[in-house]
């Protein structure tokens, strides 16, 4: 398999991970040094902002505390669609930038877009395997709604 | 001792007037209109954080009461706010929610407006000559601005009293932090919520709730015993924590050692817990070393617009920035612990009174003024009632 394939791969299998749920696996594609951003430009403050911001524990903890919370009931659904991947210059790692579209389908089957972004990854090799080390999600929307505890 | 038939479901709750609501509040059409015209065209209401407006010539957008408006500085540093309505024949002046502008050009026409609200140019102004259609004449229409310890106040009407008696000593407890430091907001978003306006300030007002977010039932609920909370209410319907709660911030994983790395806001410590629920609909909260200012605008009778800021210190290093907008983010941001369970709430409750299945709202807690006393909610709807001159109980 290329790198560029092994890196879609990776970044699609991050989405359907956090989609199930199934967050050790999730954990699994991150690097011990993960570093996970949200981010959105507030048209009104005329800056950037930070909505989200974890290493990888930090992010286990999120995700060990999650069942106790009150969350919007239903499913996401993250779609990505990877437009460059550009490897940095004497490294194993790539810089990639991805679209991002995430449905909710409620409990009762209707689906609605919540939000639009890309994912701005930097990758790596880590040990012959290709794991995320950093995500920023550089969200277009700024109204999610009633809001989620997940990232996204 | 068992489940209730219709007619006892639909009854008033045995509680005495004022400890209970009716659903109708949050549903009816006619209701809807007099908070309109009772509250929301009179009262003085938080517009923006004067940071948004640091410079000459900035200006910030905002809707009231269905209308679009716009607080200017300007070049005398006096705030100024206009209907954001161009005279000629009422198209939005401003698009972008916030920016700098010495003059504002219509882009219908071009007319075109000073931040004093003065119409300083219309092309081909000849064209007016026999009809005395001048520029002298067509100014922006002006709403009255206050600004109370950085907070920027309008009202619609110009026979409100001024915004220091509707306030009376509600934000006293307030004045330390909101101008001991010069204060900026670092964090602004927005909702639209499937609910009344009242369903989400009713959140901020309700201390029983605690128990439904877990970060609460483990740092807020056991750290200091019940009856030490004390709990206020002003004449205006505005009401709040009157000592401070506590928070034990090691009950929650990640939250531990919060404070350690920043200094706390001016007259707080990194574990107070201090709010104000300013009638009709701002809520001013703060977590030791951020605040919170909350502002929900009805949209219609199921809607509401809720506005959200989180503010640090001006100026600060970017590492205390950091962590400020950390423990913002923890408890209020979109991707917070407890704000977005606050809205399933919010809107959980409204879907049971669109169509009257939920009946009641029991506001009836008595604790006096401790603990998770109801008071604060009563003295909303105590101001509500005497404005709209109806029963919240009873509303129609
Ligand atoms: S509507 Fe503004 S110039 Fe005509
Ligand atoms: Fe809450």
């Amino acid at each position: 398999m290329s790198d560029n394939e092994a890196i879609r791969m990776l970044i699609a299998k991050s989405c359907l991970t956090l989609d199930d749920g199934d967050f050790s696996a999730y954990l699994a594609l991150c690097a011990p040094d993960y570093a996970y951003r949200i981010k959105a430009w507030s048209p009104e403050l005329r800056n950037d902002m930070i909505w989200l911001e974890h290493d990888r524990d930090g992010l286990a903890g999120l995700f060990a505390t999650l069942p106790e919370h009150l969350q919007r009931s239903g499913r996401l659904s993250r779609h990505v669609s990877t437009a460059t991947i550009e490897a940095r210059e004497n490294t194993e790692a790539y810089d990639v930038v991805s679209s991002l579209i995430v449905h909710h389908t409620d409990l009762d089957g209707r689906t609605q877009t919540l939000a639009v972004g890309r994912y701005k990854d930097t990758v790596a090799w880590v040990d012959g395997a290709i794991l995320l080390s950093a995500r920023e999600v550089a969200l277009e929307t700024r109204d999610l709604g009633i809001g989620l505890h997940v990232p996204l | 001792m068992s489940a209730r038939d219709k007619s006892s479901w639909e009854q008033t709750p045995g509680a005495p007037a004022g400890h209970f609501v009716s659903g109708l509040v949050y549903t009816d059409p006619d209701i809807y209109r007099d908070e309109s015209d009772k509250i929301f065209s009179n009262a003085w209401r938080f517009a923006c954080h004067a940071s948004e407006l640091p410079e000459a010539n900035d200006y910030r957008v905002f809707d009231h009461d269905g209308q679009s408006l716009v607080a200017m500085r300007g070049e005398d540093d006096v705030i100024r706010t206009f209907l954001n309505v161009c005279s000629h024949r009422g198209a939005k002046l401003l698009d972008q929610p916030s920016g700098n502008a010495k003059h504002v050009t219509c882009f219908y026409h071009r007319w075109t407006y000073d931040n004093h609200g003065q119409c300083t140019g219309i092309p081909r102004a000849s064209g007016y000559a026999s009809d005395g259609v001048k520029k002298e004449s067509m100014g922006l229409r002006e709403v009255r601005t206050d600004v109370l310890h950085d907070l920027v106040f309008i009202t619609l009407d110009g026979a409100t009293p001024p915004l220091e008696t509707f306030i009376g000593p509600a934000l006293d407890r307030f004045s330390e932090m909101l101008s001991g430091q010069p204060l900026e907001v670092f964090h602004y978003n927005q909702a639209v919520l499937e609910c009344n306006w009242k369903a989400w300030h009713e959140t901020n007002m309700d201390l029983y709730h605690e128990f439904m977010h877990v970060v609460l039932r483990q740092t807020q609920v056991n750290a200091m015993p019940m009856e030490d909370r004390k709990l206020i209410v002003f004449e205006g319907g505005h009401g709040g924590s009157g000592g401070d709660l506590k928070a034990a911030y090691d009950g929650y994983e990640g939250f531990a050692g919060r404070g350690d790395d920043v200094p706390p806001l001016a007259g707080m410590s990194a574990t107070d817990f201090r709010f104000i629920n300013l009638f009709p609909s701002t809520a001013i909260i703060s977590r030791g070393t951020v605040v919170r200012i909350d502002t929900v605008t009805p949209i219609g009778p199921d809607k509401a617009l809720l506005e959200m800021r989180g503010l640090g210190v001006q100026g600060e290093p970017d590492g205390h920035r950091r962590v400020r907008q950390k423990h913002h983010n923890q408890y209020w941001g979109p991707f917070g612990r407890n704000v977005p369970e606050d809205m399933v709430a919010a809107e959980s409750c409204a879907d049971s009174f669109r169509h009257q299945a939920g009946r009641y709202q029991i506001i009836a807690r008595d604790e006096k003024m401790a603990g998770q006393d109801d008071a604060i909610l009563r003295a909303f709807y105590a101001e509500w009632g005497r404005r709209l001159g109806r029963d919240p109980g009873a509303p129609v």
